[in-house]
């Protein structure tokens, strides 16, 4: 321990590098899964915040954000008779908002606010009144500079911003909540819906419920989560692989910077080595020392790495507010584990040039 | 010599490296027994096989042929993972360049090697401290390898050699890197090891001065051991040489110089008075 310990110290700089090779993959590393994380968490904000448990939508239509819906008139009387106890109705369209002129994607939600299935943090403002008000994203407004008051264009119609609303926000598309008489309008369609949001009477439970509505006609019904599942999945299907290999870069980079110091460390000191050999060393114990310089430096590496990762968080936050990184503990183990893995690789390599050390070389020098 | 007692005893060993055209024999039918207490210098000019010979001397190089014998035990017969032991325990090595440790300090380096022996750290610890203060470097303990002078360096070798009480100590050029009056304290210290402590020193070197101590003076040439003849001394290099092998010749005041080496006689020319004293010539 000690000698491992001292070798590593003996030379600061290259014990900074290791450290500072492994914090950075680590931190990359949380970021990417962070980031990934809270997209997931964007995406199905939502339907996590609706009410209901059961999502009824035309038939074939089992996503909420990447389809577009139109039920049948008469099914929300039919979900009525099957039992439901609450039924809310919304009309849901993926529009294009001309902000300051610049081209902004959006999820507009029209919704009864006196029924629900509207914004369910409200950080000023408002719900709409009137088929002339909206509530915008908070993070969205602050982006373009809008403001409470402030009279906006939506499909060529004229709004005004009533309320901000919270954790609705993301990086891709933000939600816009206007009443849905003011969808059917905007959208010309007349007393249309695109999903109904349903929660099960106390006589039935979700499966029940579910399986009940499945015998209305022309209609998708799908348990909440399972449209918040096809929507991450679907979503995720663009964003994760890249990011993933973004990770796996991170970890391979990192992998080699420290295996690079380790091994140049350790072939500077083969010759020590080589006199330990002599003297009657086992290949174990050079082992455990260059393990040891490794893991001391990963170690390091990885507990500031996690620190760096949950201060950039709260930064990258601060300054893109559409990007939310959720650094979940699950995500920390990982990291860790990460880095964990790279110490191991990292001493593989200076292991086996141990191992191939002939002793009797010591007198040769 | 009572070859039961002996601490060390090789018989008609030999070593060969590669095969075929290109087969070097490094060592050739070498047979030698060292006795408890005793100091036995090996020389011999460069590529004569004293390297190899302490290599398998030390269980460090197994022998092609012939057996090497350690208070009765055939070590060249040992299988690899039984001399790891037996080189911590049964020998203390000492190094031409000292090698010691660089990130530890002088008590580290002893009590390391103690410590990979078994000894539990405080007590290893404490015998390191103990043999250093004994050699003198009380007040070095803590000192790093780069602090310490060449004679301190290979005293806390020294000390090294003898943390785990070994029968048998084996250096190489233990002399070469220090000056006269620390080379000979060196040379001082190993006698008093083998004498007052009854532990076998072989000594391989070319350094004359350390013919004062020995026992037994051998020379090795060509992988052999050869009588010594009537030797002269490079005074450029220091090295043991026949006047009839002599590489280059030099008359200077009466006397004639012999050297290893043109390279030898050439600095010896062109700065006779610096180095007259250090060779032996023949007037």
């Amino acid at each position: 321990m000690s000698l491992a310990w001292r070798n590593l110290f003996q030379d600061k700089t290259r014990l900074a590098l290791s450290i500072s090779g492994v914090a950075l993959a680590v931190m990359l590393t949380l970021l990417l899964n962070g980031l990934l994380t809270g997209m997931y968490v964007q995406i199905s904000s939502y339907l996590e915040n609706a009410p209901g448990s059961i999502v009824v939508a035309q038939e074939g239509v089992t996503n909420l954000l990447a389809a577009t819906s139109i039920l049948p008139g008469g099914a929300a009387a039919s979900v009525k008779s099957q039992g439901a106890a609450e039924i809310v109705p919304i009309l849901s369209q993926f529009i294009i908002l001309d902000l300051h002129e610049k081209k902004q994607p959006a999820y507009l939600i029209g919704y009864d606010p006196k029924i629900g299935g509207g914004p369910w943090n409200m950080a000023a403002g408002r719900e709409p009144r009137n088929d002339k008000e909206v509530v915008f994203d908070r993070t969205l407004a602050q982006r373009h500079g809008v403001e409470l008051n402030e009279t906006l264009e939506i499909l060529d119609r004229d709004f005004i911003v009533v309320g901000l609303s919270e954790g609705t926000s993301s990086w891709m598309t933000s939600f816009i909540f206007i009443r849905k008489s003011a969808a059917e309008n905007l959208l010309r369609a007349p007393n249309a819906t695109s999903f109904l949001l349903v929660s099960p009477s106390p006589r039935f439970d979700e499966t029940e419920m579910t399986t009940r509505l499945r015998e209305i006609a022309k209609v998708e019904v799908v348990p909440k989560r399972e449209v918040m599942e096809n929507d991450v999945r679907l979503f995720g299907k663009f964003f994760s692989a890249p990011l993933q290999l973004m990770v796996a870069i991170a970890f391979l980079v990192s992998a080699l910077v420290v295996g690079l110091v380790i091994y140049t460390a350790t072939m500077e000191r083969q010759c020590e080595y080589g006199v330990l050999k002599a003297i009657g060393a086992r290949n174990g114990v050079l082992y455990r020392v260059v393990a040891l310089q490794a893991f001391i430096a990963t170690g390091v590496g990885a507990v500031i790495g996690v620190a760096v990762a949950f201060g950039a968080a709260q930064l990258i936050m601060a300054v893109y507010p559409q990007f939310l990184v959720v650094l979940e503990p699950r995500a920390v183990m990982q990291a860790l584990v990460t880095g964990l893995g790279i110490a191991l690789l990292a001493a593989l390599f200076p292991a086996r040039m141990l191992a191939r050390l002939a002793p009797a070389e010591v007198f040769r020098k | 010599m009572n070859m039961a007692n002996a601490t060390l005893q090789i018989n008609h060993v030999t070593k060969r490296f590669g095969a075929g055209e290109t087969q070097v024999m490094a060592v050739r039918d070498v047979s030698l027994t060292v006795a408890p207490g005793e100091i036995v210098l090996i020389m011999g000019p460069s590529g004569s096989g004293k390297t190899t010979l302490l290599s398998m001397l030390g269980a460090l190089l197994k022998p092609s042929e012939g057996t090497i014998a350690l208070h009765g035990t055939t070590i060249s017969a040992l299988k690899e993972d039984r001399l790891p032991d037996i080189r911590l325990r049964q020998f203390g090595f000492i190094f031409q360049d000292f090698n010691l440790l660089s990130a530890l300090t002088a008590l580290e380096n002893v009590a390391l090697v103690a410590e990979l022996a078994g000894v539990k750290y405080g007590t290893a610890h404490n015998k390191a401290t103990e043999i250093l203060i004994e050699l003198g470097l009380g007040a070095r303990l803590h000192f790093l390898p780069e602090k310490l002078s060449g004679g301190e360096k290979q005293r806390v070798a020294i000390a090294r050699a003898l943390v785990n009480d070994p029968t048998l100590i084996l250096a190489d050029e233990p002399t070469a890197n220090l000056d006269s009056k620390i080379g000979h304290e060196i040379m001082r210290l190993l006698r008093a090891i083998a004498k007052e402590q009854g532990r076998s020193v072989i000594i391989v070197s070319h350094d004359q001065r350390i013919k004062d101590i020995a026992d037994r003076v051998l020379w090795l040439e060509d992988g052999q051991f050869k009588e010594m003849k009537t030797r002269a001394v490079d005074p450029v290099c220091g090295m043991s040489i026949e006047g009839e092998k002599a590489a280059a010749i030099f008359e200077y005041k009466g006397t004639t110089f012999y050297f290893c080496a043109k390279g030898c006689r050439d600095e010896f020319e062109r700065m006779p008075e610096k180095f007259q004293e250090g060779g032996t010539g023949m007037a």
